[in-house]
């Protein structure tokens, strides 16, 4: 009973101190691709991400109410710094839905304008007057926003004398009446401008002390708590976790038992474990911030050993030797590699879900769109209709063979000849998780879904593989369709079956593919890698060893007139793949949720017969 | 078969605004018999190079724009029938090599394999032209110029001109025009207000930072040309620009959203 109460009482109170309107309140992840194109063709940073902002503890003015509601407290306040932008996640400030939205396009044009903040209050003032003398039409739209903007801040007269003159002068910058380069101190800070961007909760260790107006700015957006941390300095610094490719700690698990080694230590969310944190800092010599707040959410697996053999996939005849390349030696080395062929038994079939019944329907209609379906060919025996030329040809010649009577064209002739053969990364790296609900691997179960039905709608032969690794005498190559294969349900069940596990040694698997697929009597055969990162494994397989390598195996499958083309979602691909697949032999998908959608188009546009 | 009958176009006052030294080069390669391939990406000047080039040199132009059935004969020529029996016509390519002038073959990796091979015994030191039909060996006039071109930014494993094939070729990147310049053309070939003109370039730099992430081309100057005429002609500054410039770059009701936000900052 009392808890019920509680709950009501709770929820009326929320209601009676919240200044949302929840109607018309704009969500972050409904608009975030359109803000993302927004910001980039403004000129924003191409590979900076999208993130909803943790709310930040600001201290200022609450009446009674709020005190009880304990609300206004925290603020999304939008931010940004060197790898992601960070926006509130729901906007919800003004009764019109439309506000709210543009609200969202006002922080992200600010974000682009303004990519490294020196001063809070001066750079964000001259980034609205640059953005607005760039883009007049952005005048009215912005005026609305201000006026309708200034109705929900505090009147300046309703304060204490301090304060007042503060947000006189806020409110006067924000119309763009003063430009104000200070504020005077207070105990309390000012209102969130929510108009306005935000330092970083966490400047880069790196950089050098604060110097003096950052110091002013901190003290008026930051409460104390911030910057005893950073007295506390330890030598720190940043992990870039970009490097490392899945959730695997890079050290002896034996070590762990001394605190000299890395712990991630998630800075962005340490207010409440401050105590903590401190007293870890004072025992470690060096502490690894992360970057990245779900840092957990990779997770620590420490259980490298194989499934058991009831739960695995079923191998398949005796493991198949392959060489590898040592760059050192600069030679193929025979024998090197194990592979082991598996498919997965007992397995249920699988119908498309609703959702991807929409998305293979949408693909079948963009490959019908781009005419990829068959077309006539010429000086057939037999066909729909007659070809001119051929008839003319054979009038023309002196001698004429009557055994050669092809004047017709074939409009039901196949005129692709294209087979696929697509190799699909399942190592560890891909349990990471793309959003709040999704991991890496699920949006690659779907894409070779909705990839199956665009090939099986082309009548292109394809096979799709799976592989993964664990050091070189251990290398999983996982059967989901060959080319023999019926495209059917239990192929969606295999499909839906994969499990992420152990590491990237491409070479072997692509070396593996590039024999099965050379066998095929098409005319042009692709070989269609999906990866999210380098290759590595657990031996030298890491680094230089692996990048050369594949290399050398992709050159293989070149010269055995193959097509490779690499399909990956790491953002750093730049970095390698030109060097392994050729300036124009990969592309990148940044958005991992949307690789079902693209793989089909990218797999249209290199076999289209344009 | 269209192409078959094509007469040289007649050229009158092309503007055609030089980025860099293309046309000095153009000169260097023409007076040492050498053939031009010019590549860039769609709408950014190729043809109109040409074509103003055409004219300056006085030569007829032969444009042929390729496609995946254009076939050896479609270029050179084939037998046909009247009353009196069957008679050889020359293809384009056959009367520009025995008459002299410029022959454009625009958007060469289209065309089938077999019409790019034809190109190889007229393009090195030989400069003639074998018809296998009629056992014929014509020798190139001195004022035959080859000039190719192609758009690098189509990602087709199945496309691609060989090496071999490139290596013949004096080669040009072309690119869209500079801040400036794109602005002169828009307002010389549309008498367009400069200030307008201005906007028109802003915007396409804005959206040209999209292109191959977000657009699968960028906008190009021919666009804006056309978004300038529609505006000239009486046609709403925004509506010119959602459907001559952000239609036709992408599909995507996303990004058509996206980018008309960019529209709205201008206008």
């Amino acid at each position: 009973m009392e808890e019920v109460v509680g709950k009501i009482w709770d929820k009326w109170l929320t209601r009676q101190v919240s200044t949302d309107f929840p109607d018309s309140q704009i969500k972050l992840e409904t608009i975030q691709s359109q803000l993302q194109i927004f910001y980039r063709s403004l000129g924003g940073d191409k590979t900076k991400t999208f993130e909803a902002c943790e709310p930040r503890h600001v201290k200022i003015h609450r009446s009674t109410i709020q005190k009880i509601a304990g609300s206004h407290h925290n603020f999304h306040l939008s931010w940004q710094n060197e790898s992601s932008v960070r926006l509130p996640p729901y906007i919800a400030l003004f009764p019109e839905p439309s506000l709210n939205e543009f609200l969202y396009f006002w922080l992200v044009a600010l974000t682009a304008f303004m990519p490294k903040m020196q001063h809070w209050l001066r750079d964000n003032q001259q980034a609205t007057a640059s953005i607005l003398a760039k883009y007049p039409g952005l005048k009215k739209q912005y005026q609305q926003l201000v006026n309708a903007y200034l109705l929900t801040r505090a009147k300046p007269e309703t304060l204490a004398l301090l304060t007042q003159q503060n947000e006189q002068d806020i409110q006067r910058a924000l119309k763009g009446e003063k430009l104000i380069s200070k504020i005077a101190p207070t105990s309390l800070q000012p209102f969130p401008i929510a108009l306005w961007l935000y330092p970083a909760p966490f400047e880069n260790s790196a950089s050098p002390e604060p110097c003096e107006h950052n110091n002013a700015k901190r003290k008026a957006t930051n409460p104390n708590t911030d910057i005893k941390e950073l007295k506390q300095r330890k030598k720190a610094q940043y992990v870039d976790e970009k490097k490392s490719t899945d959730g695997l700690l890079m050290f002896q698990a034996e070590a762990l038992s001394t605190w000299t080694e890395q712990i991630d230590l998630d800075r962005s969310q340490s207010d409440e474990q401050e105590d903590d944190v401190d007293e870890i800092a004072k025992d470690m010599d060096i502490i690894n911030l992360s970057r990245q707040r779900k840092a957990g959410a990779a997770g620590i697996r420490f259980n490298l050993d194989l499934p058991a053999e009831e739960n695995d996939d079923l191998c398949l005849g005796d493991s198949i030797s392959l060489p590898e390349w040592h760059y050192k030696k600069n030679q193929l080395i025979a024998n090197v590699c194990n592979l082991q062929t598996m498919i997965a038994d007992e397995i249920k079939p699988v119908e498309l879900s609703a959702n991807q019944q929409k998305l293979a329907q949408e693909v079948r209609q963009l490959l019908s769109m781009l005419a990829l379906s068959n077309r006539p060919k010429k000086g057939q025996l037999t066909g729909s209709e007659i070809d001119l030329d051929a008839w003319i040809n054979h009038y023309t010649q002196p001698v004429k063979d009557s055994n050669k009577q092809n004047f017709y064209l074939d409009n039901q002739h196949k005129y692709r000849d294209v087979s696929c053969l697509l190799l699909a990364d399942l190592s560890l790296s891909t349990e990471c998780y793309v959003n709040n609900e999704q991991k890496i691997i699920d949006s690659i179960r779907e894409a070779l879904i909705i990839f199956s039905e665009a090939l099986h709608s082309l009548a292109d032969p394809f096979a799709i593989y799976g592989f993964s690794s664990i050091r070189s005498n251990h290398v999983r190559y996982h059967i989901l369709k060959n080319f023999n294969m019926r495209y059917d349900r239990y192929v969606r069940g295999r499909i839906a079956r994969i499990e992420p596990g152990f590491y990237t040694r491409m070479g072997a698997a692509i070396r593996q593919s590039s024999q099965i697929l050379s066998q095929q009597p098409s005319k042009d055969k692709i070989l269609l890698l999906l990866s999210d990162g380098k290759p590595n494994d657990l031996d030298r397989y890491e680094g230089r060893y692996g990048i050369e390598d594949t290399r050398q195996a992709i050159l293989e499958a070149k010269k055995q007139g193959l097509s490779p083309f690499c399909v990956t979602i790491d953002k750093k691909g730049n970095d390698y793949l030109p060097y392994l697949f050729g300036q124009h032999g990969f592309a990148i998908v940044r958005d991992a949720t949307q690789l079902a959608k693209v793989l089909p188009k990218i797999y249209a546009n290199l076999t289209l017969n344009r | 078969m269209s192409t078959l009958f094509l007469e040289s176009t007649v050229l009158n006052n092309i503007f055609y605004q030089a980025q860099d030294d293309e046309i000095d080069m153009f000169h260097f390669a023409r007076s040492n018999n050498l053939a031009l391939l010019l590549k860039g990406p769609t709408g950014c000047g190729k043809t109109r190079f040409v074509e103003h080039v055409a004219q300056k040199i006085n030569q007829p132009l032969y444009t042929i724009s390729c496609h995946d059935d254009l076939s050896a004969a479609d270029l050179i020529g084939r037998h046909l029938i009247d009353n009196n029996g069957t008679y050889w016509q020359d293809g384009p390519m056959t009367k520009a090599v025995r008459e002299g002038g410029v022959y454009y073959l625009d958007e060469i990796i289209e065309a089938r394999k077999d019409t790019t091979v034809l190109l190889h015994s007229l393009t090195d030191h030989r400069r003639e032209l074998y018809i296998e039909r009629t056992g014929e060996v014509i020798r190139a006039h001195k004022d035959f110029m080859l000039i190719i071109s192609y758009n690098p930014s189509y990602q087709s494993l199945l496309k691609g001109l060989k090496p071999s094939t490139r290596q013949r070729f004096v080669s040009l990147s072309f690119d869209y025009p500079s801040l400036e310049n794109e602005i002169d053309i828009i307002t010389a070939e549309t008498g367009i207000a400069q200030q307008q003109a201005q906007q028109l370039v802003a915007l396409a730099t804005d959206l040209r930072r999209l292109s191959d992430i977000d657009v699968k081309a960028a906008a190009s100057t021919r666009l804006l040309i056309y978004a300038a005429k529609m505006i000239q002609s009486g046609c709403p500054i925004n509506k010119a620009y959602q459907y001559c410039i952000i239609e036709p770059l992408s599909d995507e009701p996303e990004t058509i959203k996206a980018l008309k936000r960019v529209i709205n900052a201008y206008c």
